[in-house]
């Protein structure tokens, strides 16, 4: 009886784990000119940060041929784990799509010197292990000057899910973009604690519209749907509110309410980093993306353009060019080792 | 703060509070059959997509509601099969339950609508304001001019609270969860009743992600339930396994996560870190201070029967 028990439960489990990780067919591991693998820590289901890491890893899988496998992990000792699967069946190059997966990166790196880590948004590199350091500070920058803009309130709104580095970061800039287009601006700032939390990302936007906030930025993952549709509500009752998107163009999830996004083109941004290590000029050092490499970016929503006022395009033409000939510096925190920070 | 933003903070409070409080009902007839159901964030995210797909499939958020707490039951049928049927350890079961749920809602999403996922139009459940008692100052609108599924759980509460202590039905429930033994030589089916109890309780959580997704997210998202389930299992603890209190303290957490939310749109230059933590400071401080002289159910999470 004991034993019938036991595996039940086992059985229960397995099936459950079973729908967590899942390898993505096309090309056999034999035929396959490299091997990629990537791990993020939320679902690649949430139309941004994570969706974004997905279509890159089939974009190596379909322009480079590389057989592809992808990994959902959640707490730290996960982050071990998948590193020492991945590295251990002899995949070649690991995205690791997170700030959080830097120490298990370092740590994985010294096990296996034959593969190449590769972090999103990670601070801390060696010979194997190669944060992508994405400057979203560029893009966002470009967003708080909309959000300024077109703003009748005078307040703008960011909500965000953990405070680490890289989104502090882009609130930064955003607050800094705003201010170039209107010095007084209040700029409201709220935290959920989730990336996935859709609720209680609304209940924050909706708290920000309640002190007379009209445009809102996020930085979190799946929950962003939570923050446009907050927007949404708040547009159905009658008022003046937008949306901005953020990681990804987000403007096709909520085109009736997102004036436009500060995109990552990650995608490009793997192939490329797939490129270097095929040339095998990839390790040692972080790889920087910006506005200038054209992965940074900021995206009007084409369906709403007529809303941002035509002398308001012109002034996010000249700041985008200005940032991509270095004229403008937008401000940063600074994460990665030995890197000076501009603030 | 001014007027307004206290109701907009009193209506959040609620919003927030009703799927805790439809998942803590139902857990509390579970629990006072002896059965702890920690696979409740399981029903709780089947539920919301339950909900999403039941109202995209007939265009109605209503059945979406109907579906939620069908898939809600589906996944507590599974738990109980393997808890009251096979005597497995509650608390393992109920993690695989949880996992098992996250899980293969995320895939059949993925499956459904593409694997990097997008915001979903949903019919929505509007609030439907009731005349005059909406219109109360101050708290008029926070309780009623909230989405149908708030007023099934205020009308719920009392429901359950003649259920479990009025009727003999209810006398028979908490027999089994207090003593199994006594129960089974008075004639009842100790067994049959800890089944249903569980899938009842499994159907409200349904019930609680399909308002989730159709009420207030507006759209199904992996892993929005976001622990609510475990949440609910300490607004049980909170409420004394009394669904009148359970109300009450689904309610006042509700309050809690909504005051967070506030403080910071208030722009209180404070670590954000402190105002999360609120809602979780609150209930251990009443737990400490209150819940302390309860009792839970003597047979709670024992396997029944016990040899055999």
């Amino acid at each position: 009886m004991m034993l019938k028990r036991l595996l039940a439960v086992l059985a229960l489990s397995a099936a459950g784990a079973a729908c967590t990780g899942q390898d993505e067919a096309g090309v056999s591991a034999e035929q396959a000119s490299f091997r990629a693998a990537l791990l993020t820590a939320g679902p690649v289901s949430d139309a941004g940060w994570y969706a974004g890491a997905y279509e890159g890893l089939l974009l190596l899988r379909d322009s480079l041929g590389a057989a592809i496998s992808h990994q959902q992990t959640r707490t730290p000792s996960e982050f071990d784990e998948a590193f020492f699967s991945y590295a251990s069946a002899g995949y070649d190059l690991i995205f690791a799509h997170g700030f959080e997966y830097q120490d298990a990166a370092i740590r994985a790196g010294e096990r296996f010197p034959n593969t190449t880590f590769v972090v999103s948004g990670g601070g801390r590199y060696s010979a194997n292990v190669v944060p992508l350091i994405f400057e979203l500070e560029e893009g966002s920058y470009l967003a708080g000057m909309v959000a300024a803009g077109v703003s009748r309130s005078g307040i703008i709104g960011t909500v965000g899910g953990v405070a680490i580095p890289p989104v502090e970061g882009t609130f930064l800039a955003f607050e800094a973009g705003a201010r170039a287009v209107n010095p007084d601006v209040r700029v409201l700032e709220a935290y959920t604690g989730s990336w996935d939390d859709v609720a209680a990302a609304k209940e924050a936007t909706v708290a920000q519209l309640g002190r007379g906030a009209d445009v809102i930025i996020h930085n979190v993952d799946a929950a962003s749907f939570g923050v446009f549709q907050a927007v949404r509500e708040a547009v159905a009752g009658g008022r003046s509110a937008w949306a901005l998107g953020m990681n990804r163009d987000q403007n096709d999830v909520a085109p009736d309410v997102i004036l436009g996004s500060a995109v990552i083109r990650i995608p490009e941004a793997f192939l490329e980093t797939a490129y270097a290590w095929q040339s095998g000029a990839l390790g040692g050092r972080p790889i920087y993306f910006g506005a200038t490499e054209d992965v940074i970016d900021f995206v009007l929503n084409p369906a709403l353009v007529d809303r941002v006022p035509a002398e308001l395009r012109a002034a996010l033409q000249t700041a985008r060019a200005r940032i991509r000939s270095g004229q403008l510096q937008v401000p940063r925190v600074p994460f990665v080792e030995g890197e000076p920070g501009v603030r | 703060m001014s007027e307004t933003e206290l109701v907009l903070f009193l209506e959040a409070s609620v919003r927030l509070g009703v799927p805790l409080a439809l998942a803590a009902m139902g857990e509390t007839i579970t629990e006072r059959s002896g059965v702890i159901n920690i696979g409740l964030e399981g029903s709780i995210i089947s539920g919301a997509l339950g909900g999403a797909l039941g109202a995209l499939a007939f265009g109605s958020a209503g059945f979406g509601v109907l579906a939620g707490a069908v898939a809600g039951f589906v996944v507590a049928a599974v738990f109980a099969g393997f808890c009251v049927g096979l005597r497995t350890d509650q608390i393992i079961t109920g993690t695989a339950i949880t996992l098992g749920g996250l899980g293969l809602t995320g895939a059949v999403y993925q499956a459904r609508f593409g694997a990097t996922g997008t915001a979903l139009s949903l019919p929505t459940l509007a609030p439907v304001p009731i005349p005059g008692l909406g219109d109360i100052p101050w708290i008029g609108s926070a309780l009623f001019g909230q989405a149908p599924t708030a007023y099934f759980a205020y009308a719920l509460a009392p429901v359950l609270w003649y259920f479990l202590f009025r009727t003999a039905w209810g006398l028979e429930l908490r027999a089994v969860g207090e003593e199994p033994h006594a129960a089974q030589a008075a004639g009842v089916r100790v067994r049959w009743v800890r089944f249903w109890a569980t899938v009842f309780g499994g159907a409200l959580a349904g019930v609680a992600g399909a308002h989730l997704a159709l009420a207030h997210a507006g759209t199904f998202a992996e892993n929005m339930s976001a622990g609510r389930g475990f949440i609910a299992i300490a607004v049980v603890v909170l409420g004394r396994w009394n669904p009148l209190f359970v109300l009450l303290a689904a309610l006042l957490f509700g309050a809690a996560s909504a005051f967070q939310f506030l403080l910071q749109a208030l722009g209180l230059d404070l670590p954000y870190q402190l105002f999360l933590a609120f809602p979780y400071l609150l209930t251990l401080a009443a737990l400490a201070g209150w819940v302390g002289r309860s009792r839970a159910p003597a047979a709670l999470a024992l396997p029944w029967p016990k040899d055999r």
